[in-house]
C-alpha cells in the first residue's frame, strides 16, 4: 500500500456520463446566476464595471466548477472486496469508508430526471450507522442492479445483529 | 459518593395517598392501567388550566374583582372536568395483554382505535417513570420501546408504582426468554452520586465556569466604571448557564447506578423520578468526558451510545445518554465494566499521532491516539476538556478514513468508526496517513471477527 488511499485490488471508476450528468446540473442551476447578472445590466442605478466584474466572476465559476466536476467524478471508485466494500471519493477532501457486508442493512439503487436519460443510477449503502457515507454514483443500469444484488447476497451470508 | 445503605434505591417518592390495588385481568388475560388514571390526567391538567384562565382573565381581576375570580375559577373546573372525562373514555378503551405469541398487545383509542402488537424480542428499554403529579398518587407510567423506525414505543399511564415495577420485570423476564414470574431482579447499588458532587460538578463544567467567570468580570467592571449597561450582560451570561445548572441538578438528582441481572439500572431526578436500564447488548459505545476543571477531583462524565436511542429522531427528552453526570476513575470503570466485562483500558498500547500534528492542532496533539484489544477499539482527543471512546469491534458498523488539505500537507488523515446515531464519536484525528488506513483496514477485519463470537446480544444467558 504506497498510500491511505490507494486499494491494491485496484478501484473500479464509475462512467464518465455522470460527469455529463453533473455538468448539466450545473448549467441549470446557473440558469439563475445567469438571470441575476441580467438584472444587473437592466437595472439602470448599476454602475456598468458592476455588472461586467459579475459576468467575469461568474464564466470564471463556471469554468473552474465545470473543470472540478470532472476531477471529481474521477476520483470516484470502489472495490468488492472479500469481506467488505471500499469506496472512495473526493479530491481536496479525501475520503475512504470500509463496509463489511454483515453490516449493510439496505442497499438503494436510485436515479434522478438527469441520471435516468443519460442511464446512469447511485447505489447507496446503508447501516445502522447514519455517518456511514457509501453512496456510489453514475453506475450503468445493469452493473448497479448486478452490484446491489451481489451486495444483498454477500450482506444475508454474513448477517449479524446490531 | 458510594451510598453504602442501598436503601433508597427506587423507594417511591409520592406524598402517599394510599390507592387501592385493582383486580386483577379479565378472562382474556387483558388488563387495564389504574381506574384513578383520569383523576391524576385531570389534576395534571389544573397548573395548566389556572394559567390559561388568569393570562386570559388576569386584566379583569382588577375591574371586575372576584368576579372575574370566580369565572376563572369556573374555567379551570371545566377544563378539569373535560380532560379526566376524555381520559376516563381513553381509559376505557385502553387494554395491554401478553398475548400467546408471547408478544405484548396494546389496544387504545376513543375515536381512532389502535391495536399495537410490540414484538418482545425486538426490546430496547422499559422505562419506568413518576412524573410530578403522578407521585401525588404514588402512581407511575411505563415506557416500553421496541427497535424501529418511528414511534416505536407505547406509554402506559398509570400504574401503582409496584404494578410498574412487575410489569417492567415481566416484560424485561419474557424479553430475555426467562419465565414471566421470574420476578424482581436482584440488585445491587454501585455508585450514587451526592448533591454536592453533582452542584460542583455541573458548575465547574468548561463552558459554564468561563461564562460565570465572565459575568464576574463584566459585574466587576460594571461596578467600577459605573457604566450599568454591563449589567444586562451579565444577565445573559450568568442566568443562562445558572438556569442549566439547575435544570441539570433537579434532573439528575440523587443519580444512583446499581446492577441487576437485566443490566445497569439508573435512577434520577427530583421533580420527576425516571428509572432507566441500559441492558449491556444494546451499548454500542461508550465515552469518557474530563473538563478540565474537574480534574483535582478526578471525576469523569460517562456517555454512552445505545442502539435506538439518543438519535436524531424523536423527542431527545426521554433518550438518556447520559450513563453518570459525575464519577471517579473507579466508579467509572467498575459501571464500564458492568457493561463491557474483560476490558481493561490500562493495558492498552496507545499508538500516538506523529509529532508533525502539532502544526495541524497544536493545542491538543500530543493527546491523539488510537489503540485497540482484543475487545475494543479506543481512542483519545482533547486537551483542555479530554475525551476517550472506546468501542467493541462487534459494534463497528463501518470504517472511514479522511484527509483534508491541511492534513495532506502534512501526510496525516483520521480514521472514524462509525457506531449507530448517538453521542459518542470515535475518531482517531490526524494520525499518520498510512497508519491511518493500515488501522482502518484492520478494525473492518476484527470487526468481520468479533462479529462471529459476539455473544453479548444473549447477555441474560451469561454466566
Amino acid at each position: 500500500m504506497e498510500s491511505a488511499f490507494t486499494c491494491e485490488e485496484g478501484w473500479s471508476p464509475v462512467s464518465p456520463r455522470l460527469i455529463s450528468a453533473r455538468r448539466i446540473t450545473l448549467v441549470l442551476c446557473y440558469v439563475l446566476v445567469v438571470a441575476g447578472v441580467v438584472v444587473l445590466f437592466v437595472v439602470p442605478d448599476v454602475p456598468r464595471w458592476v455588472a461586467y466584474a459579475a459576468v467575469g466572476i461568474a464564466a470564471a465559476v463556471l469554468i473552474w466548477m465545470w473543470w472540478l466536476i470532472g476531477r471529481r467524478v474521477r476520483s470516484f471508485g470502489y472495490a468488492e472486496r472479500g469481506d467488505d466494500l471500499l469506496v472512495t471519493s473526493g479530491i481536496l477532501f479525501r475520503r475512504l469508508v470500509i463496509v463489511p457486508y454483515g453490516r449493510m442493512q439496505l442497499v438503494d439503487v436510485k436515479a434522478g430526471p438527469i441520471d435516468r436519460w443519460l442511464g446512469i443510477t447511485t447505489v447507496q449503502l446503508h447501516t445502522a450507522a447514519a455517518t456511514t457515507d457509501a453512496s456510489i454514483p453514475g453506475l450503468v443500469p445493469e452493473d448497479a442492479v448486478a452490484l446491489r444484488d451481489r451486495l444483498a447476497r454477500r450482506g444475508e451470508e454474513r448477517s449479524a445483529g446490531l | 459518593m458510594t451510598d453504602p445503605s442501598g436503601s433508597r434505591i427506587g423507594e417511591d417518592l409520592g406524598l402517599g395517598f394510599l390507592v387501592p390495588a385493582i383486580g386483577d385481568a379479565d378472562a382474556e388475560g387483558r388488563r387495564r392501567v389504574h381506574p384513578i388514571t383520569p383523576i391524576v390526567h385531570g389534576v395534571t391538567a389544573v397548573p395548566v388550566a389556572a394559567l390559561l384562565a388568569f393570562a386570559w382573565g388576569g386584566g379583569l381581576l382588577s375591574t371586575l374583582g372576584l368576579g372575574a375570580f370566580a369565572a376563572g375559577m369556573v374555567v379551570v373546573v371545566v377544563i378539569g372536568s373535560a380532560v379526566t372525562a376524555w381520559s376516563y373514555l381513553a381509559w376505557r378503551n385502553l387494554y395491554y395483554w401478553f398475548d400467546g405469541d408471547g408478544d405484548f398487545r396494546v389496544d387504545s383509542g376513543v375515536i381512532t382505535r389502535r391495536q399495537r402488537r410490540l414484538q418482545l424480542s425486538r426490546l430496547q428499554a422499559v422505562d419506568v417513570a413518576q412524573p410530578l403529579f403522578a407521585r401525588l398518587f404514588s402512581m407511575a407510567e411505563v415506557t416500553i420501546e421496541v427497535a424501529g423506525s418511528g414511534d416505536s414505543r407505547v406509554r402506559l399511564r398509570y400504574l401503582r408504582l409496584a404494578d410498574a415495577r412487575a410489569l417492567r420485570n415481566e416484560v424485561v423476564a419474557r424479553a430475555a426468554g426467562l419465565r414471566p414470574e421470574a420476578g424482581e431482579a436482584p440488585e445491587v447499588s454501585i455508585a450514587t452520586v451526592s448533591p454536592r458532587d453533582l452542584a460542583i460538578s455541573l458548575a465547574m463544567r468548561t463552558v459554564t465556569a468561563g461564562l460565570l467567570l465572565v459575568t464576574v468580570l463584566l459585574l466587576v467592571a460594571t461596578v467600577l466604571s459605573q457604566g450599568w449597561s454591563g449589567l444586562a450582560i451579565a444577565l445573559v451570561t450568568g442566568g443562562v448557564p445558572i438556569l442549566i445548572v439547575v435544570a441539570e441538578f433537579i434532573r439528575y438528582y440523587r443519580f444512583t447506578v446499581s446492577d441487576s441481572p437485566d443490566g445497569l439500572r439508573l435512577r434520577f431526578g427530583l421533580a420527576r423520578t425516571e428509572t432507566r436500564t441500559v441492558p449491556p447488548g444494546r451499548v454500542q459505545a461508550i465515552e469518557f468526558v474530563e473538563p478540565w476543571l474537574w480534574r483535582r477531583w478526578g471525576w469523569m462524565r460517562l456517555r454512552v451510545t445505545i442502539a435506538g436511542v439518543g438519535g436524531d429522531d424523536g423527542n431527545s427528552g426521554n433518550r438518556e445518554t447520559l450513563l453518570m453526570p459525575v464519577a471517579t476513575r473507579d466508579i467509572a470503570l467498575t459501571v464500564v465494566h458492568r457493561l463491557m466485562p474483560g476490558l481493561d483500558l490500562d493495558a492498552l498500547d496507545w499508538h500516538p499521532a506523529p509529532g508533525r500534528a502539532r502544526r495541524r492542532s497544536p493545542i491538543q496533539w500530543s493527546r491523539l491516539a488510537v489503540a485497540w484489544d482484543g475487545l475494543v477499539l479506543a481512542a483519545r482527543r482533547g486537551r483542555v476538556t479530554r475525551r476517550l471512546a472506546f468501542v467493541p469491534h462487534a459494534r463497528t458498523q463501518s470504517v472511514r478514513v479522511t484527509q483534508g488539505p491541511w492534513e495532506r500537507s502534512l501526510d496525516l488523515a483520521t480514521v472514524h468508526v462509525d457506531v449507530t446515531p448517538g453521542p459518542v464519536r470515535v475518531v482517531g484525528l490526524h494520525l499518520d496517513a498510512l497508519f491511518a488506513r493500515q488501522v482502518a483496514d484492520a478494525q473492518a477485519e476484527r470487526a468481520r471477527r468479533a462479529r462471529g463470537s459476539d455473544t453479548s446480544i444473549r447477555w441474560a444467558a451469561r454466566d
